[in-house]
């Protein structure tokens, strides 16, 4: 995303986190708010275009360079804004020509595109700005540098370029970039400030419900990815369980015989399932119930060899969980 | 006292050693009793009661007729209560539960004793005939029941024959086998008439006579059986229970 000039900052590093969006797009349009809004995010930024509190135009630039504008933004900024839990937002106040030109340069008709400076006669070109009353915004470009030129009925507002922080009367920085090998440039026209005014994207958008779907969406997801992880945990828990089991199992046949394995069968499922392995009276009263079965099978000597063991082992497996 | 010890001297020394053995028997299975697990309660107290109705003969009480049938009551209550404790040990091998307590064991037993006591009182005096036939009674359920213990104890052995008790339920199978043997004897004797109560009971009856001259020598193999085979019951039952508390402790 390139940088635009950042007239009177109103908010600067607002944490995106605590806001919602509808609150920012109404508290900007009932202030008749002009000037723009940036989201800045991790991976993507997106602008907001505001003018005499309507909102004239909104871009989202994702990563990979991916741009959306109207309604699609507006969803991708509110998507944003929830799932990233990130973020910073400035507000910038601008002069209502200025708004008119920031909005040519993001969603305005392009005239050229990545033209080639050598192969353009640049005096015609800005000639014919003039003399067709043009608004719009001409960027100059190479690989490292830019600097935009904004216009209004075909006369220059100002010079911006990378670096700087505000609009400037002198044309000296875009002159260099112009003579620099490679430079390009872009041509972007659009309405006059006054036929901007008939567009509100506030109007013809329901604000409010694209963020409580999002919202729904976000819920759902995280709510989504809770049930796929303590799915998780719990066939990993149940596994662990199983294998406790199995090992108490292994240790009451081999004092009991093949009858140990129902004897522990029967405690488990009288004390609730083998949950109750891990859980501290749930454990005591299965030791109680195997031992009290075992007397009528095995010696004393040997019971309580079972039993060390036995709870050798319960110790161990309770540690695990 | 001096009563008890006259019909100790009068007493064949062989059925003296007989009730020896079963008071042995039946101490050591009482105490079995007291130390072990529930479900052997009923088991060790069938196996003491068989020495109490092995006891009339020195019981100096004995010529009391309704006591003398109250003895053959104790030794059917006996087996019913021994088999119960094989059953409930079945059942446990099978489903692993363990219910009820010591307490109602010991209550039930006595509460079954006292109402066939009750039985005996509110009848009139039983004669040598009707004692005769408490003790052919007492005698076919102990050998219905021998077979069902033996299938039992089959069974329990089959279920947990490798742990550490399951060479008592062999101990076990040995005392029903000599159990049947003695009791099938006395039986087959009383079925045929050929029993000395009977004997004893036709010599007072003119009219009624006996087969026993025909077939002696089967008469005197069975009461030779009986005895032998109920000295060994004794021998094998004291025998068990101490096999078993070895194999326990």
């Amino acid at each position: 995303m390139f940088l635009l000039p950042k007239g009177s900052p109103l908010f600067e590093n607002l944490a995106v986190s605590k806001l919602k969006l509808p609150d920012v797009l109404t508290k900007l349009s009932n202030g008749a708010f002009t000037g723009y809004a940036s989201f800045i995010f991790q991976s993507s930024t997106a602008i907001l275009v505001f003018e005499a509190g309507k909102l004239v135009s909104v871009l989202v630039e994702g990563e990979n360079g991916k741009r959306e504008t109207g309604f699609e933004a507006l969803s991708a900024l509110a998507e944003l804004m929830i799932t990233t839990g990130s973020g910073a937002l400035n507000v910038y106040k601008l002069s209502k020509d200025l708004t008119m030109c920031i909005h040519a340069l993001l969603e305005g008709e392009i005239l050229y595109k990545a033209q080639d400076l050598k192969l353009i006669d640049i005096n015609t070109l800005l000639k014919k700005v003039k003399d067709d009353q043009m608004n719009g915004c001409l960027r100059i470009y190479t690989d490292e540098h830019s600097a935009m030129i904004f216009y209004k009925d075909g006369n220059p507002l100002g010079f911006f370029h990378d670096g700087a922080s505000d609009i400037e009367t002198s044309s000296s920085e875009s002159q260099k970039i112009a003579g620099l090998p490679g430079a390009k440039i872009d041509l972007f026209s659009t309405q006059s400030a006054d036929a901007l005014m008939g567009t509100n994207l506030l109007e013809v958008t329901n604000i409010q419900i694209i963020w409580d779907t999002c919202v729904a969406l976000h819920k759902s997801e995280i709510d989504k990815t809770n049930l796929e992880r303590q799915e998780r945990d719990r066939k990993i828990v149940s596994q662990k369980l199983a294998e406790l089991e199995d090992q108490v199992k292994s240790i009451v046949g081999e004092y009991v015989g093949k009858v140990g394995r129902g004897i522990v069968d029967k405690e488990i499922s009288d004390n609730g399932g083998n949950s109750c392995l891990i859980d501290a009276d749930g454990a005591e009263k299965f030791m109680k119930g195997v031992e009290r079965a075992a007397k009528l099978l095995v010696s004393g000597t040997n019971i309580k060899l079972m039993m060390e063991k036995l709870s050798s082992a319960l110790s161990t497996g309770k540690i695990e969980f | 006292m001096e009563k008890f010890f006259e019909l100790l001297t009068q007493m064949n020394p062989f059925d003296l050693i007989q009730v020896i053995f079963w008071g042995v028997a039946g101490a050591i299975s009482f105490y079995f009793s007291i130390g072990n697990a529930r479900v052997w309660t009923s088991i060790s107290i069938g196996f003491f009661l068989i020495f109490l109705s092995q006891a009339y003969g020195i019981n100096p009480w004995g010529h009391y007729q309704k006591l003398t049938a109250f003895h053959y009551i104790i030794g059917t209550v006996a087996i019913m209560t021994i088999t119960h404790g094989f059953l409930e040990y079945y059942v446990f091998c099978r489903t692993f539960e363990i219910s009820g307590n010591k307490l109602i064991v010991y209550i039930s037993t006595i509460a079954v004793l006292a109402v066939s006591g009750a039985f005996l009182v509110i009848n009139p005096t039983p004669s040598p005939n009707t004692i005769r036939n408490f003790k052919m009674v007492e005698n076919a359920i102990w050998v219905f029941l021998c077979v069902m213990n033996l299938e039992i104890v089959r069974k329990i052995y089959a279920a947990i024959k490798d742990s550490d008790i399951s060479k008592g339920f062999i101990a076990f199978g040995i005392v029903f086998i000599c159990i049947f043997i003695w009791r099938g004897s006395d039986l087959y004797l009383q079925i045929f008439q050929w029993d000395k109560d009977w004997q004893d009971i036709i010599s007072l009856m003119t009219e009624e006579s006996s087969d026993i001259e025909e077939y002696i020598g089967r008469v005197e193999l069975s009461q030779e059986v009986s005895r032998y085979a109920g000295l060994l019951s004794g021998i094998s039952v004291a025998g068990s229970f101490a096999y078993m508390y070895r194999l326990l402790k």
